[in-house]
């Protein structure tokens, strides 16, 4: 029991679940959906990755913790397959995520936090959001097979059948807002408003958090330069859901679950919601404790706790670590590395054009493929920098205090 | 038209029907839960239950009214009333007769009386009529005029009638009234006897009534008029600050606490202090005449709570010492303070954990946090105190746990030296000052600044002891005197304990050795060396006899040991002496520490040594200091200068200074550096370091240390600070040095109770660095000593109270304060009693007639030009030549003595000068008061032969008791009014005096009564009534002012006045001015410095 709590400890330092959402949502994405069946082609890039996990955990010892999740969850999806999609199967998998999260509220650590009242509706939201992601993917599913073999999707044969509104409307209705209250009810019963004391300037709170539905952003400030996590990043979010219907032209899928016509809509959506968005907020209520350290589930809050705070620049790996001489003055000599990454980062967009995506480029036309391309890489962004920050301790890839500018 | 196709519903209605039902049924359900928990809160089910106790309460004591005497004669009337009633229907018939003639009358008065009110009335509506016509020059003004006076007449003749009906009417009621008369008086007699009866029973109705009224408490009826509400005081002035703003204190407490503010639910502690006290103040006829049926009664009742079989718990008690706190006769009335302010905690919770109730140990901890009923958690069962406790970590102010509730104090009364009725919190601040946690640890109010520093001057060590005592000394100071108020610096637990690793310990011991070298070879390189003169041969005996009879002794301690209850003998600690006499060092071991000369001149005049020290002259001979000095240098600790002092380590000493050297230069710069200094240099260079380390300065003045600040935390707010910002460290619990087991709850009134006990507790378990270890020393402070310096300490709050609810604000008040201090500083408390408190020296005087005087109602007999003399050279005179006790020379500046004499003047609210001193007195009122003087007996005790002020003989007393001031120095000492005063009253301004109460008063009227009233007839003081007549018109007057115990007073005084010396010499000039007199007999002052005796070498 104690090996497998420090095991789930270990993954949950490297910010194991992070990568591990996102590379299972790209397998469900790849695998799972339609015939179940690995596809050697995929497959290889999959292999790969897992292959430099595997020699970066030589030199990290929490990456190697997650090769061997990889690879265990990559062997687990295999099996499965698109049996994944049975109802049997997806009740299974609810049954063993609440019996865990049960058993482990029998940890006095877990339960401190995840027992909270500020947090119950945060633990809703996990079971929440896993049930109808899985929902929606199965409707998907079950629509891609029937198109596939030459049916129509399940919404269409259903739209030219008449209801009453009443019962069969509001009567549900009804019932749901009943249920509801009662749901409410008890919960307010249950559990005492968690009120804290007031407001003090001199006093602030350990950890300080921010309210629930930013702490995404909080997350980010982590990595990025408050102007970018702060300011930059979040208009980019308004901005692009505000673009996103004139840059997805795509006719199909509409009314209806469906994955196949929409993969690369619909996997956007999930990463930029399931990944970016919601799974921060989780981060960042369950396992970022005082002094906004990072905390296993089952790790004590001790605000004793203290990491090392050792993180470098680009320039300084560069020029210190790499060629062995002093930082120059000049900032756009010094910062040259980290502009020249952060101007090929975003080369990438028509550079892509012109070879793996021209498909795209050639579809969406050059104003939407440059737009959403743009976007999709600052999406990327995170993780990349994310991922830098646990190998290299890299702070900034641009750092130039002399003009407050940091990437 | 076509009947419809069945459209198919997409649900069974079956189903849908059926989970409706469900959860309908459901939300009922939850309704009615949401309700009920809404509904029940503990504080109903307390006010319920304290209905049940009181009517309990009120039964019994309308039991304890309705005895068997009262109900005796209860019987007896009404067996009077049944005869008076027999009596009257004998005269049945003339009764009738009169009874008719009186309707008869009542009817004609009726009509009569309103005959005449109608009549009035009109005639006020004409008079109207004739106003407005007259004003509006009407023609008809001249008729109105005339209806009016007809009517006036009317009026009047209407009102006679009138009277005369009544007249008549009441004589016949009067006839009727003689029959009854005997029954009415009978009913008053009984409506006498069973008025508190009656009033029990009033008050059991309105209880039973509220029980009655119950249904109004029901769920959505309690809008109404619920007898079960929430109680609160609003507080505009005591308010909160909430950070962004001041919100007004809404007190709900009593919600819960019902009786707190009412008597008759004292626990049974209380209630016997209580008996006691009005007991005493019964027997002492000090309660007024009308007053005492109901004290009796009330102490009736408090024997009855502690007879009860069970004592009252709370939340029901009444709030301790209502003459003090909450009472509305008390300072502190409830509707004016409320409880939070000085309780602290959340004034508006109605529930026990939010309202900030903190435990007072771990054990009340877990009592609390057990719950009878978890699911409905509620006061079921008060009585085994289990709560349901969940403590509330987001409460700024959470309550001070029960023994520390006199930190409370301190918020509106950090002004004053001392709190009325405040005597946990006066001895703490006493504590805190004494043992001079002000010193390190600034405290920005005005009870803790400008206060000297606890320690002695430094500048001179070299010339007192030897680098050798020192060493041993700053290693350990209680090994060499258990009651020392220096704290242990080293060798403390982070550093040599249980819990350091045994390599860790042996390097800490090798480094806390060097720092100790160090710093004693930087105090004796930066000493003066000047030589003391050798004093002449000296007696010990004699030296012993003086050190315990002329007054040492009320600041010093010559023992280390005490016999404790079972008569075993332990080592003494502070807490075995009073406070007062832990101000001077413990003599034991004086002659191990330092020498004869340095001894001798020390004490002939210790500012010669240096010239802040706290240290007064007691105008010693050269015979005396050199008998006392032969006595203190036999007081020997050989085994202490036994302790090995372990040679100096080079390498520990090198590390260390290293260690700070590096701080301001590279490695290399410092090992050269290193290098190029003597062993000699690199211990002062650490010396001076570990000094600063240490903060040694902060208590003793250190040459190079001047003007540096305090090392310690600032402790102005400490007691609002979140317990977050304390370090707890890695501890829960730890065995103390005293060998027993503390437990660290997570809350501040605890981490600094074991801060204070054993300040480097939090240390336990922690690496650190050598240099970053806590470093604040262990007073050994025992459990009480620990527990009332952490009162202060919490104490010490942020929270802003408006001007006008702080304590002893007035300027009299000031100044009082101001001269509080003073005494504090100087300890005048260790001979004197101040304000009813102090005189540590009295439990080393067996015979209380050689006791210093008591200076409580100094303020009002000093005149203050007397008073400045003396406190600036006690030997202008000698009030009382036969005391072996010496008033010191304090060397008081100026601003000191006038802020004493001032002090004392504001607080006898006197003026500091009035012209009564002035006064002549009338030849006859001089003659007259010589005569009673001798019919008191007066000279029995007091001489009234004129002397000289500064020498006066000893007076010629029989016995002890009879020992008394000269009466002829009042008039340079005494205020004129208050001798009179003082003759009537001596026992009520200073319980216990030995001046003999001549006026008693009377249990009766609480006025004085003379014992010349009688006695002036009888045939012994006939002579004294021979020569008293001439002065009186007859003989009744003179009776008349023999019993007026006023008037005899002022004769009294007017006669003391008489015989009163007008001048004593100037302070300072006196024969044998310099400073050490040949004669002990005849002190002088000792101001000139001690030159002299010193020559510089």
């Amino acid at each position: 029991m104690t090996f497998l709590k420090n095991f789930i400890n270990v993954l949950s330092v490297a910010s194991i679940s992070f990568i591990l959402l996102s590379s299972v949502f790209a397998m469900l994405v790849y695998f799972c959906l339609l015939d179940g069946r690995v596809k050697t082609k995929g497959g290889t890039g999959f292999l790969v990755f897992g292959a430099i996990l595997v020699v970066a955990g030589l030199f990290v010892r929490p990456l190697l913790y997650l090769a061997v999740a990889y690879f265990l969850v990559l062997w687990a999806l295999a099996k499965i397959g698109p049996r994944l999609w049975e109802p049997k199967v997806g009740k299974w998998l609810l049954i063993a995520g609440l019996g865990g999260f049960a058993l482990s509220m029998f940890d006095p650590n877990f339960y401190l936090i995840a027992a909270k009242p500020d947090n119950v509706p945060i633990v809703a939201m996990i079971f929440l959001l896993a049930i109808f992601t899985w929902i929606a993917l199965r409707k998907a599913y079950l629509n891609d097979h029937a198109i596939l073999a030459g049916g129509i999707p399940y919404e269409k044969t259903e739209s030219d059948e008449k209801l009453f509104t009443w019962p069969d409307l509001v009567y549900t209705e009804m019932l749901c807002m009943i249920l509801l209250t009662i749901v409410m009810v008890v919960w307010s019963v249950g559990l005492r408003a968690p009120l804290e004391e007031a407001a003090n300037p001199t006093s602030s709170p350990n950890p300080a958090k921010a309210p629930w539905y930013f702490l995404g952003l909080q997350e980010m400030l982590v990595y990025f330069d408050p102007w970018l996590a702060g300011v930059v990043l979040p208009t980019l979010i308004i901005v692009g859901l505000m673009a996103i219907p004139y840059i997805d032209t795509n006719p199909k899928g509409n009314g209806y679950y469906a994955f196949r016509e929409r993969k690369w809509e619909i996997g956007v959506f999930l990463y930029g919601f399931l990944v970016l968005w919601s799974f921060l907020i989780i981060t960042g209520t369950f396992l970022r404790g005082p002094n906004w350290n990072f905390f296993g589930p089952y790790e004590y809050w001790d605000p004793n706790k203290l990491e090392p705070l050792v993180n470098v620049d680009l320039s300084e790996l560069v020029w210190v670590k790499l060629m062995a001489m002093p930082l120059p003055k000049l900032w756009v000599i010094r910062e040259a590395p980290g502009i020249l990454i952060v101007l090929l980062y975003f080369a990438l967009a028509p550079a892509l054009a012109a070879r793996p995506f021209r498909r795209f480029y050639l579809k969406m036309g050059g104003p939407r493929y440059y737009v959403g391309a743009f976007l999709f890489l600052f999406m990327l962004a995170l993780p990349i920098k994310m991922v830098l920050r646990w190998l290299f301790n890299l702070k900034y890839l641009v750092h130039i205090q002399e003009i407050f500018f940091n990437i | 038209m076509k009947p419809q196709e069945p459209i198919p519903h997409n649900y069974p209605m079956r189903k849908l029907n059926l989970i409706f039902a469900v959860s309908s049924i459901g939300l009922l359900l939850v309704t009615g839960v949401m309700v009920f928990y809404d509904y029940i809160r503990g504080w109903k089910w307390y006010q319920l239950e304290f209905n049940r106790l009181q009517a309990d309460r009120i039964e019994q004591e309308l039991n304890a009214a309705n005895d068997a005497t009262t109900r005796k004669r209860l019987a007896e009337l009404d067996a009077e009333m049944k005869q008076g009633q027999v009596e009257i229907a004998k005269n049945r018939d003339q009764y009738l007769l009169v009874q008719k003639e009186l309707d008869d009358w009542e009817g004609q008065h009726y009509a009569a009386d309103q005959d005449y009110r109608f009549a009035k009335a009109k005639l006020d509506a004409q008079r109207y009529q004739l106003e407005t016509s007259v004003l509006q020059h009407r023609a008809d003004s001249a008729q109105q005029q005339r209806t009016y006076d007809a009517m006036l007449a009317h009026v009047n003749e209407l009102n006679l009638r009138l009277q005369r009906v009544t007249h008549d009417r009441d004589a016949v009621r009067a006839r009727l009234d003689r029959f009854l008369s005997r029954i009415k008086e009978l009913e008053d007699r009984k409506k006498e006897l069973t008025a508190n009866i009656d009033l029990f029973n009033k008050q059991l109705g309105n209880v039973e009534l509220a029980s009655k009224r119950s249904i109004l408490n029901l769920p959505m009826l309690d809008f109404i008029n619920p007898t079960l509400k929430i109680d609160q005081v609003v507080l505009g002035d005591l308010f909160i600050d909430m950070n962004y703003m001041s919100v007004p204190r809404v007190d709900r407490c009593q919600t819960c606490h019902r009786a707190i503010d009412r008597p008759g639910f004292e626990s049974k502690k209380e209630a016997e202090r209580l008996i006691t006290e009005l007991q005493g103040r019964l027997d002492r006829n000090l309660i007024q005449p009308t007053k005492r049926a109901d004290t009796e009664d009330r102490i009736a009742q408090l024997k009855r709570i502690v007879d009860a079989k069970q004592d009252i718990l709370n939340p029901f008690r009444t709030h301790p010492r209502l003459d003090v706190f909450v009472g509305s006769a008390s300072p502190h009335p409830l509707l004016e303070y409320g409880c939070t302010s000085c309780h602290r905690g959340q004034d508006r919770a109605t529930e026990f954990s939010r309202a900030g109730h903190t435990p007072a140990s771990l054990r009340m901890l877990q009592r609390w946090e057990k719950s009878t009923n978890p699911l409905f958690p509620g006061p079921w069962d008060y009585k085994k105190r289990n709560w349901g406790f969940a403590e509330n970590p987001f409460l700024e102010t959470p309550m001070y746990p029960r023994q520390y509730y006199q930190a409370g104090c301190l918020k509106c009364h950090a002004g004053q030296m001392e709190v009325d009725s405040g005597d946990e919190i006066n001895k703490a601040t006493h504590i805190v000052e004494l043992y001079g946690c002000h010193a390190c640890h600034k405290i920005n109010n005005w009870r803790f600044t400008d206060l000297r520093k606890p320690g002695p001057n430094l500048d001179g060590i070299g010339e007192k002891t030897t680098p050798e005592w020192a060493f041993r000394w700053i290693s350990n100071p209680s090994s060499f005197r258990p009651t020392t108020r220096m704290p242990s610096f080293f060798f403390q637990r982070n550093m040599i304990g249980p819990a350091v690793p045994p390599r860790e310990r042996e390097q800490n011991i090798r480094y806390q050795n060097a720092e100790i070298h160090s710093i004693v070879t930087y105090l004796f390189s930066k000493s003066t060396h000047r030589a003391w003169s050798s004093p002449p041969n000296g007696d010990a005996a004699r030296g012993q006899e003086l050190v315990s009879t002329i007054g040492c002794m009320a600041c010093h301690v010559a023992q280390d040991t005490v016999k404790d209850d079972k008569g075993v003998v332990r080592v003494a600690r502070r807490d075995d002496f009073p406070l007062e006499r832990n101000y001077g060092f413990n003599l034991v071991g004086t002659g191990t520490k330092t020498h004869a000369s340095w001894i001798y001149n020390w004490i002939r005049n210790p500012k010669a040594y240096y010239a802040t020290a706290p240290m007064p002259s007691l105008r010693l001979s050269e015979q005396e200091a050199a008998d006392i000095t032969a006595f203190l240098v036999l007081q020997q600790k050989p085994r202490f200068m036994q302790t090995p002092i372990p040679p100096v380590d080079r390498a520990a000493v090198h590390d260390l200074a290293k260690g700070y050297l590096i701080n301001t230069m590279t490695d290399v710069e410092a090992e050269a550096k290193l290098r190029s200094m003597p062993m000699q240099e690199q211990l002062v260079y650490l010396g001076q370091r570990s000094i600063e380390k240490y903060g040694c300065y902060s208590c003793h003045e250190i040459k190079g240390f001047e003007g540096l600040k305090p090392i310690g935390t600032e402790l102005t707010i400490e007691g609002s600070k979140a317990p977050h910002l304390f370090d707890f460290g890695f501890v829960h619990e730890y065995t103390h040095e005293d060998g027993e087991k503390q437990h660290i709850l997570h809350n501040v009134p605890s981490w600094v109770y074991n801060k204070v006990r054993s300040p480097r507790i939090y240390d336990d378990e922690r690496t650190k660095p050598y240099n970053d270890k806590l470093k604040m020393p262990n007073f050994h402070l025992s459990e009480e000593e620990a527990r009332l310096v952490t009162t202060v300490v919490l104490g010490l709050t942020k929270e802003k109270v408006a001007a006008n609810r702080m304590a002893a604000a007035d300027p009299r008040l000031r100044a009082v304060e101001e001269s509080r201090k003073v005494i504090s500083q100087h300890n005048c408390r260790g001979c004197h009693v101040v304000n009813r408190n102090g005189r540590a020296i009295a439990a080393l005087i067996n015979d209380p007639n050689y006791l210093p005087p008591d200076l409580t109602p100094e303020g009002g007999r000093a005149q203050s030009p007397w008073l400045f003399s003396f406190l600036k050279d006690p030997t202008v005179t000698k009030i009382r030549p036969w005391l072996h006790v010496r008033m010191p020379t304090f060397q008081f500046t100026d601003s000191e003595a006038a802020t004493l004499v001032g002090g004392f003047a504001a607080d006898g609210s006197q003026t500091q000068f009035d012209t009564m001193r002035y006064q002549t007195v009338p030849q006859q009122n001089a003659a007259i008061g010589r005569e009673v003087f001798a019919m008191l007996r007066c000279s029995q005790c007091h001489s009234v032969t004129p002397v000289d002020p500064a020498n006066p003989p000893l007076p010629n007393a029989a016995d002890s008791q009879s020992l008394a001031p000269n009466l002829t120095l009042a008039k340079l000492r005494l205020r004129h009014d208050w001798i009179a005063d003082w003759i009537r009253r001596p026992d009520e301004m200073i319980p216990g005096t030995r001046m003999p109460t001549n006026f008693p008063r009377d249990a009766q009227t609480g006025g004085f009564q003379s014992p010349l009233a009688l006695a002036i007839d009888t045939p012994q003081f006939a002579a004294h009534k021979a020569a008293l007549l001439p002065y009186f018109q007859d003989e009744q007057a003179l009776r008349k002012t023999m019993a007026d115990a006023v008037a005899l007073t002022n004769y009294l005084r007017d006669y003391i006045w008489s015989i009163g010396i007008d001048q004593m010499r100037a302070p300072g000039s006196g024969p044998g001015a310099p400073l050490a007199p040949a004669n002990p007999q005849t002190p002088s002052t000792p101001s000139a410095p001690a030159a002299t005796t010193i020559a510089r070498r």
